[in-house]
């Protein structure tokens, strides 16, 4: 069995994003782009500290990617003659968030980046059917699966939180549905706000998901 | 549920060839030579594709439609998992300014199964180095477990100066040759591939028996030199095969002849095997490094030397490095390969270790 440990949604405006990592760790994170500060908070918010050391993997998707710094490189390179600086490079790469993260999270073992490529669309039934396939295995003992967005105006990040072990504040348990329910939830960027909302309002004692494009990767929720 | 997972099929596209067949006849040639490509003025080598088509999404096209008409038919809703460290940024390069970038970073997979023909579930990967086998971790998990019965996996990586010049900037490539483990060695060489594998629930000629991901935050752009992460997860992967160090035949490297990343996968073969080192094999100074594109089309091309029945020599060694202690193949044999490491270490951290075992 795999248990839901955290669902959560977080949202800065961008310019905030390096207070809000100061306030966590009581100093800057130096030279991280937004989806790496964004990364960090997300990971801290979902696990206490006795957790961290715990083997994780991180699963985590974006619709906008480094679309900022992609754009500013693109810039630097396409209208000077110049090499860029490195470190505009470097934002342009999201692979290095977790390796910029795990000094923090000494238990992170792998992360996985799976750009979106349509908007409006995600694919949090992959990352869960993952999870809940190596949580099983014994691979990990608790996986961070995310959604992580930076745009101009603002950024996101919707964290859901599984784990192979009930905590004393598990919020659901889950499985891959075989079956997918005829009320189930489109696979949206925003799954863990209206997964927050069954558990807060909700009357029904189980939740599935299901992506239309994949049916067979459907997970359901059922309240403990 | 779980199953074996087969790779069925393959198909290749790069430097050294048009097909995974032709690219093995290179590589036991012994084939190597690079092109070149210009940065403001300096002058880098490079691996390119043999592809005229100058527009850079038809040229994309061009290269899809290559790799998948090597492959036997698939069936369209069979779901694409497609790895690219770049994806469609030598477009947006072409294009010009101002960048008008679509709102889905990984739009460009839209197209590549438009492109293939494939209508079911696409995944994008995005890990640096690693994509390839992050892509084939996600769909192999999913096989095994019996929720779906195959999948394709694609590698594509395509010329742009973006990556050329952010790795520029950081003095990270060769200005001569990749000479991987070699004690000259002064950079990678970068490079194009497209590559695809069918994975499989039906028995094929080749099954992953393991394979694990790793993290390396020792640095963003280079491995801990002691190599102790990249070693962990090559364990790890050995203990998913429940096979022991002494029965992989033949180590694929990632050697990409850059000297600290190269000394890191030195240190962990030799917390890996100890004194009993299997064969070694780097195949980034035939093909080039092709980052996202790398983990697929080196495991197509590796497969395809190895149902050849040959093992080609490593080009650009020639002087070993006492701090390494190691020395890749020098001399192409026939020696029988039954089970096969492939290591990738990935920029920004990332490793991965597959084990593959001839059925």
């Amino acid at each position: 069995m795999v248990y839901l440990h955290t669902a959560l949604n977080q949202q800065f405006p961008p310019a905030d994003l390096p207070g809000a990592v100061r306030a966590v760790l009581g100093k800057p994170l130096r030279r991280a782009a937004g989806l790496t500060q964004l990364a960090l908070l997300g990971a801290f918010a979902c696990l206490p500290e006795e957790r961290r050391h715990l083997p994780t993997a991180l699963l985590w998707q974006s619709t906008s990617g480094p679309r900022l710094e992609t754009i500013t490189l693109l810039e630097e390179i396409c209208t000077s003659a110049a090499e860029p600086m490195p470190y505009d490079f470097l934002a342009t790469q999201p692979a290095i968030a977790a390796a910029q993260i795990q000094p923090m999270l000494p238990g992170l073992h792998s992360a996985m980046h799976i750009p979106l490529d349509s908007e409006k669309v995600a694919n949090w039934s992959l990352l869960l059917n993952l999870a809940i396939e190596w949580l099983n295995e014994e691979r990990y003992a608790q996986v961070l699966c995310a959604q992580l967005d930076l745009w101009p105006d603002s950024a996101s990040g919707h964290w859901l939180c599984v784990g192979a072990e009930p905590l004393e504040n598990s919020l659901a348990s889950l499985q891959i549905a075989t079956e997918p329910s005829q009320e189930a939830q489109a696979d949206t960027p925003d799954v863990p706000a209206r997964l927050a909302d069954w558990l807060n309002h909700g009357k029904t004692a189980s939740l599935s998901l299901h992506s239309p494009a994949a049916p067979r990767l459907a997970v359901e929720f059922t309240r403990l | 549920m779980k199953r074996p997972v087969y790779i069925a099929d393959s198909g290749l596209l790069c430097a050294r060839g048009e097909t995974k067949a032709a690219v093995a006849a290179a590589l036991w040639r012994g084939e190597s030579g690079t092109g070149k490509r210009h940065l403001g003025e300096r002058e880098f080598p490079y691996f390119a594709l043999p592809l005229t088509e100058e527009d850079w999404l038809q040229r994309a096209e061009q290269a899809i439609d290559q790799v998948a008409c090597q492959l036997e038919a698939i069936v369209p809703a069979t779901p694409l998992f497609i790895a690219s460290s770049s994806f469609q940024i030598g477009h947006f390069e072409q294009q010009g300014a101002p960048f008008d970038l679509p709102l889905a970073t990984a739009s460009l997979s839209r197209k590549i199964a438009e492109w293939m023909g494939l209508s079911g579930p696409r995944y994008s990967f995005s890990n640096a180095c690693i994509s390839g086998f992050s892509a084939i971790d996600a769909a192999t998990t999913l096989i095994a477990a019996g929720q779906i019965d195959e999948a394709v996996v694609l590698g594509f990586e395509l010329d742009n100066d973006t990556t050329l010049a952010g790795f520029a900037s950081m003095e990270l490539l060769s200005r001569t040759s990749c000479r991987p483990f070699d004690l000259r060695r002064d950079g990678l060489v970068l490079g194009e591939a497209v590559a695809a594998v069918r994975l499989s629930a039906k028995p094929g000629r080749w099954k992953i028996t393991g394979l694990r991901t790793g993290l390396d935050g020792y640095s963003t752009t280079g491995p801990d030199p002691n190599g102790g992460p990249i070693a962990n997860t090559a364990i790890a992967s050995l203990k998913a095969a429940n096979v022991g160090p002494a029965e992989i035949d033949l180590v694929k490297l990632q050697a990409a002849g850059s000297p600290g990343t190269d000394l890191a996968e030195a240190n962990a073969l030799h917390k890996i095997f100890g004194t009993e080192i299997p064969p070694l094999l780097s195949l980034k100074p035939a093909l080039g490094h092709t980052l996202g594109a790398s983990g697929i089309a080196e495991l197509a091309a590796l497969l395809a030397c190895l149902d050849a029945g040959i093992i080609p020599a490593t080009a650009g060694f020639a002087e070993a490095d006492s701090e390494l202690g190691l020395m890749p193949i020098t001399h192409r044999n026939h020696d029988p390969v039954r089970r096969a490491m492939l290591n990738l270490i990935g920029f920004g951290g990332g490793l991965a270790t597959m084990i593959v075992e001839r059925t």
